[in-house]
């Protein structure tokens, strides 16, 4: 069965996927899965037909993993949303959040407006349709690019492409120079290419499926090279891998994406597996510190379990229990929305609960925005795995 | 290399029960899921052996299964592990929280939402009927908006049941306030009863229209979580005791019964791998090595000691049709079938005989092992449960989720 045949005539109403997605159970306003998705596809194929409620999916995913008919059911859903905006006036607020990494760009280029997202006053973006109490993320001093430059790297002959994705550029570097570090700890080298842009998974979400497009144009034809080369290629953003591998191919027709998602990695999952060559660096420090962990839907999409929880199991002394509370509510920018905030809230709040319940105060998690929901919503301190891969093999030296 | 004890492919019933009794017995396992599972479409009872072949109702499960034919699974699972099996699960449901109740020397018939009565083994409490036998008066307790669920429908569909046929039926409905949006389901309902005011209000509503000491029947909707809160402070709050029905799909008793199973697994230390579609498998002289998932990205090589074939029949992809022939995918298992594709149904309507079609699915020994046309074995370390198990019609004799029961569990001990 292959998982990207856009078919609504596998669905055989069942009704799985309406148990099993989180905003539905959050809210009455959106009729749910099935009926939005694969129901009025078959519609959609014979007459221009919108369902209103569309705009409630925040494509997590969950419908997609619940359903017995390995109907894509959220990306149904995107790509009629797109649809519905194709003759349609934008809102700024939409344009915005889709434009994260022109809006980085931006802010860098214009001193002034640093911290743009954060300076501008919560009640202007409020006006425009961004909830004042989201936790947006702030601009990082110095993006991933430009620390990544000054960075002096041990030269190896094995090289990995990293593929770094706007958040962790330009909201989270750390993650990215950790992720280095871990690399450089196994005698890899860490190429990065200028050229990348933004996957488009918030573009996609938003209905700019067009320029969506563009974008993976670009990176198909830099991914492609590199894979061609026999570089591994690797991810620490969940969505940003799941966009790459997956979504590109569910929703545009590109020639190489399928040649390239062969080599393309999360680099929990890439660790583990040089574990199974027997060439990972197993110095690992003992970590005598306790976690909670949350794994992203967009990782549990993926088919390959939950790398992070395997490969911190690694570490002596480390204690990483799984929440094991579903959906986090966020959905890349869903959360941010004005209108969505409550029900985005109201999705997490079994996994805040949980995460209350354990007593533990730092969450690790794969997923940027994952981690600042849950921030927000839990009171936490949030990590990447890596870091304490990075931390642990520190500790070994010490 | 990583390598598990046991790799477990499907995460239905089936599944579930194989990976939990081999986590029991202390082996490593890991769980290639793939979708929910029938559960949440057909429902948490356990039904394990309710009709004969003829159509001629079981008199207990435990009769039943004596009278089963040669093919069928029971008869090579055999009855003292049926009966082990059915402890362990009952004994996972009660240390969870959510105890079911029942055995084998008894049927259980329980109310559908269609006012028929259905025989079964096992229920969780909210499906206890030993209040509703007893009471001269019962109500029928419906929600505005609520699809699927006829109170009044119930009510005259019992008056024909002679067993019922002599108590007094009243018919109330609550409003539960969920016009806005969609249409209601069992499921909104049972999430509004989740919640602390949602309860809160219902009680309310239901203290207008019920009195204390009535035996109530409702719609599956006492809570979505697998635990009996929900049910015992309804009851505590207005002195009643409530029975859900059989439900339509979504169904909330399967979707408790999953929940709790696949909480039981992770608490146990089971890998579990969502998403994981099994396309081949490596096998070298007799044994399997290997199975081999398919993603849009690339494979992934699961490696282990044992593997456990659960992954459905027809409806879960266990098996799939083909004119003419029907095929296992994964480890390319014989599956008898007669090549003339007319021969496969039971065209007859209304037929009490079982479909042929059913029954199609894979042979295996006592230890559900696969086997040839000849009896041989042919694979050591593959074993085989639920339902793409050769020789049983579950939706005729109603055996489906025992048979996923005693089948996980019997592969599970004999690796
Ligand atoms: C509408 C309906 C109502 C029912 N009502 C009842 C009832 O009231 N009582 C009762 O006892 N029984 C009932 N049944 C029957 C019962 O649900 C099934 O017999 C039982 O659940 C089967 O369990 P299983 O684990 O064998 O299969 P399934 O639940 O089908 O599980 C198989 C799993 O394997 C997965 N899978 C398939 N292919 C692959 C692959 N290649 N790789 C990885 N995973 C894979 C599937 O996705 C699925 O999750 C009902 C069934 C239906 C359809
Ligand atoms: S992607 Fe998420 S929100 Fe959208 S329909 Fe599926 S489960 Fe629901
Ligand atoms: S789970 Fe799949 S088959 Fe079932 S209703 Fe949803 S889309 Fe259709």
């Amino acid at each position: 069965m292959k998982k990207h045949h856009n078919n609504p005539d596998s669905c055989t109403a069942c009704t799985v996927c309406i148990a099993n997605c989180p905003v539905t159970a959050a809210t009455r306003k959106f009729r749910g899965p099935k009926m939005v998705g694969p129901t009025l596809e078959r519609m959609r194929l014979s007459q221009d037909d919108i369902e209103p409620s569309l705009e409630y999916c925040s494509n997590c995913k969950n419908c997609d993993m619940s359903c017995p008919s390995g109907v894509p059911i959220s990306t149904l859903n995107m790509l009629a949303r797109a649809k519905y905006f194709k003759n349609r006036k934008r809102s700024l607020r939409d344009w915005i959040l889709s434009h994260g990494e022109k809006m980085a760009k931006l802010s860098a280029a214009t001193p002034g407006m640093a911290n743009f997202g954060m300076k501008m006053s919560r009640g202007i973006l409020k006006k425009i349709g961004i909830s004042d109490k989201a936790p947006l993320p702030a601009y990082a001093s110095k993006s991933f690019s430009k620390l990544f430059k000054n960075l002096k790297q041990t030269s190896y002959p094995d090289k990995v492409v990293f593929y770094p994705g706007c958040f962790i550029n330009y909201n989270d570097p750390q993650v990215g120079m950790d992720f280095v570090a871990v690399m450089q700890a196994n005698k890899l080298e860490v190429i990065v290419e200028e050229d990348f842009v933004c996957c488009g998974s918030p573009l996609v979400v938003n209905g700019f499926l067009d320029e969506a497009e563009e974008n993976a144009k670009q990176n198909v034809q830099i991914l492609k090279k590199w894979t061609d080369k026999g570089y591994p290629i690797i991810t620490c953003c969940t969505s940003c891998g799941l966009m790459l591998k997956q979504e590109y191919q569910e929703l545009f027709h590109i020639e190489g994406v399928a040649e390239y998602a062969k080599h393309l990695y999360d680099a929990d999952e890439f660790l583990l597996d040089l574990h199974d060559q027997g060439r990972l660096n197993t110095n690992f420090g003992t970590l005598n510190e306790k976690y909670m962990y949350h794994a992203p839907c967009h990782l549990r999409a993926q088919g390959m379990g939950l790398p992070g929880v395997e490969l911190l199991a690694l570490i002596p002394g480390l204690d990483v229990q799984d929440a094991d509370a579903g959906c986090c509510g966020i959905s890349g920018n869903y959360g941010f929305k004005d209108d969505k905030y409550d029900i985005s809230m109201e999705i997490g709040s079994g996994l805040f609960k949980a995460i209350k319940d354990s007593g533990r105060d730092t969450v690790v998690s794969e997923c940027g925005t994952c981690r600042l929901q849950i921030g927000h919503g839990a009171n936490v301190k949030t990590l990447h795995p890596l870091t304490l891969v990075r931390k642990s093999y520190e500790a070994y030296h010490k | 290399m990583r390598e598990y004890d046991i790799v477990v492919i499907g995460g239905g019933l089936a599944g579930l029960m194989a990976a939990a009794a081999a986590t029991k017995r202390g082996k490593k396992v890991t769980l290639l899921s793939l979708g929910s599972g029938t559960l949440t479409i057909g429902g948490g009872i356990v039904d394990v052996m309710g009709y004969l072949e003829g159509g001629i109702p079981a008199a207990t499960p435990s009769a039943g299964l004596l009278q089963v034919g040669e093919g069928h699974p029971y008869k090579k699972i055999g009855r003292p592990a049926i009966e082990e099996s059915i402890r362990f699960f009952k004994e996972i449901c009660e240390q969870e929280g959510y105890s079911y109740i029942g055995n084998l020397d008894k049927t259980q018939w329980i109310p559908t939402a269609a006012g028929t009565l259905k025989p079964t083994c096992l229920v969780p409490k909210t499906m206890d009927t030993t209040e509703l036998k007893k009471a001269d008066k019962v109500t029928v307790l419906g929600f505005d908006a609520l699809k699927d669920f006829y109170p009044s429908l119930i009510a005259k569909n019992f008056k024909k049941i002679p067993a019922f046929a002599q108590k007094e039926y009243e018919v109330v409905m609550v409003d539960p306030k969920l016009s806005e949006g969609r249409d209601v389901t069992a499921l909104d309902v049972a999430r509004w009863l989740d919640t602390e005011e949602g309860l809160a209000s219902c009680i309310e509503k239901m203290r207008n229209v019920i009195d204390s000491g009535s035996v109530v029947i409702i719609p599956p909707v006492l809570g979505t979580r697998p635990d009996y809160a929900v049910k015992e402070k309804l009851e505590k709050a207005l002195g009643c005791h409530f029975i859900e029905t059989a439900s339509v799909p979504p169904s909330i008793t399967g979707l408790r019964l999953r929940t709790m199973l696949v909480r039981y697994l992770k608490k146990n230390g089971v890998r579990i791998v969502e998403q994981a579609i099994v396309a081949k498998s490596i096998v070298e002289d007799g044994k399997c090595v290997a199975v081999i998932t398919e993603g849009v990205d690339r494979e992934r090589t699961y490696y282990a000691k044992s593997f456990i074939l659960a992954n459905g029949g027809f409806y879960g992809g266990g098996l799939l049709a083909e004119p003419g022939k029907v095929i296992e995918p994964i480890f390319n298992l014989p599956v008898e079938a007669p090549t003339d594709h007319e021969l496969w149904a039971n065209y007859s309507l209304f037929s009490s005989e079982a479909q042929p079609f059913a029954k199609l699915g894979l042979d295996v020994d006592e230890k559900m092992r696969p086997l040839d046309a000849n009896g041989k074995v042919l694979l050591n370390n593959v074993y085989v449960a639920g339902r793409n198990l050769r020789g049983y019609d579950f939706s005729f004799e109603k055996s489906g989720n025992g048979v996923a029961i005693a089948s996980g569990y019997q592969a599970a001990m004999s690796v």
